[in-house]
């Protein structure tokens, strides 16, 4: 029986997609069977953060609305074997589907998948609630702003209304040194207003946007010190209790600054 | 001491609030923290066991009590009365009301205070002062 998990945040832009994509690939990479769903009807963009734009056929309203099979709109992701993409529909909206057909998608991929990770759309309206039809757990998604911690706030108020206990919190495009300077919250300013458990903290990196225009999940580079971030995610998410990594510069050129006084 | 029978037989007493400093007027006891979207609404006094988060309103008839940080919009005497009073562990609203009268922390860079704070209004202005227990204000030469 699978687990199905979903991202969520209130806030646009704040990285559900780019996560969900992270996630997904590197649950698959350690080996687990994993499909991806992507909600946001008629704004889709999880296809593209897989690079699999040029592969849809058939969609999620297509398999709720009884025009395919679930089988035929899978869509297996081109490096991993383990994992699958359940693409949107990009000329309907969020009214195309209703939260019934959700939950009986997600008992479906259940029998299939040890994970089902929901990509759910930004807002708290019909593609929110589609989003958390069928999830057993929530994750949520803000960045170290104060207007996206008010919207997370009000997506952990709904979340718990909605009997989605206990979501987990990952802090994303955080810059350690604008915290240091007082410039930008810190992890306990965000956690002190949200109280829900840490599950991990991603640095702000270049490096998201030339892999998200290219459809290369970040937490596939080894060499990547972004991709370790989301890495120790998985391996959270697995049980396994791995330390907040460090998100300053590596140690050798901090020593160096610190020699001549630049910090 | 003696515990006063009511006609009824319970152990509480039919008219606890003869006496002038105890208010007799319902009052619910909110026991978690409120989150950013949610309000209360009550025709009496209002205590939160917890915090009230930004984007959270609290309307009460009576007094508010917020036994943690109030960083939401809260209004006290709603329906009118004068003499209502909000008071907080951590007392930084967006937007303090009581009765009729409109607040809002100054615009600079708002003094983080770590007592609990009370707000009232004291010759027709709402004023913030330091809460202070009876044997405190005793204690003050």
């Amino acid at each position: 029986m699978g687990e199905v998990i979903v991202i969520t945040s209130g806030k646009g832009g704040v990285g559900k997609t780019t996560t969900a994509a992270n996630l997904g690939a590197g649950l698959a990479y350690l080996g687990k069977k994993v499909a991806l769903v992507d909600t946001d009807i008629g704004l889709r963009n999880l296809d593209m953060a897989l690079g699999l734009e040029n592969r849809i056929v058939f969609d999620i309203v297509d398999v709720t609305s009884g025009n395919c099979r679930l089988r035929q709109a899978l869509i297996k992701d081109k490096r991993l074997d383990g994992l699958h993409l359940l693409p949107a529909a990009q000329t309907k909206d969020k009214t195309a589907v209703n939260p019934e057909q959700m939950q009986a998608l997600c008992d479906d991929l259940r029998k299939e998948f040890e994970y089902i990770i929901i990509d759910c759309p930004a807002g708290i309206e019909q593609g929110f609630r589609n989003a958390i039809a069928g999830a057993d757990k929530a994750i949520v998604i803000t960045t170290p702003e104060v207007s996206a911690v008010r919207d997370a706030d009000r997506i952990i108020g709904l979340l718990e209304a909605s009997e989605l206990r206990e979501p987990t919190l990952i802090i994303n495009r955080i810059r350690p040194k604008m915290v240091r300077q007082g410039d930008m919250m810190s992890i306990e300013d965000i956690i002190d207003i949200l109280a829900i458990d840490l599950l991990g903290v991603i640095p702000e990196d270049e490096m998201i946007v030339i892999t998200t225009n290219r459809g290369e999940p970040v937490v596939l580079d080894q060499g990547s010190r972004l991709g370790q971030s989301y890495r120790n995610i998985v391996k959270r998410i697995l049980g396994e209790d791995v330390p907040l990594m460090s998100l300053d510069e590596g140690g050798f050129f901090r020593k160096i600054r610190k020699m001549f006084g630049m910090e | 001491m003696a515990i006063s029978k009511g006609s009824n037989n319970s152990p509480f007493p039919k008219h606890a609030a003869d006496q002038e400093d105890l208010v007799d007027e319902n009052t619910i006891l909110v026991q978690r923290t409120l989150r950013s979207g949610q309000t209360i609404s009550y025709h009496g006094n209002v205590v939160v066991l917890g915090d009230v988060n930004p984007g959270a309103e609290i309307s009460a008839a009576g007094n508010v009590i917020v036994m943690g940080a109030l960083r939401g919009v809260v209004h006290a005497g709603a329906g009118g009365d004068e003499n209502a009073i909000v008071m907080a562990f951590k007392l930084q609203p967006t937007q303090l009301r009581i009765s009729d009268h409109i607040t809002r922390p100054p615009d600079n860079e708002a003094v983080d205070t770590d007592h609990p704070e009370m707000a009232r209004i004291k010759d027709g202005v709402v004023t913030i002062e330091a809460f202070q227990t009876p044997a405190e204000r005793q204690a003050k030469p």
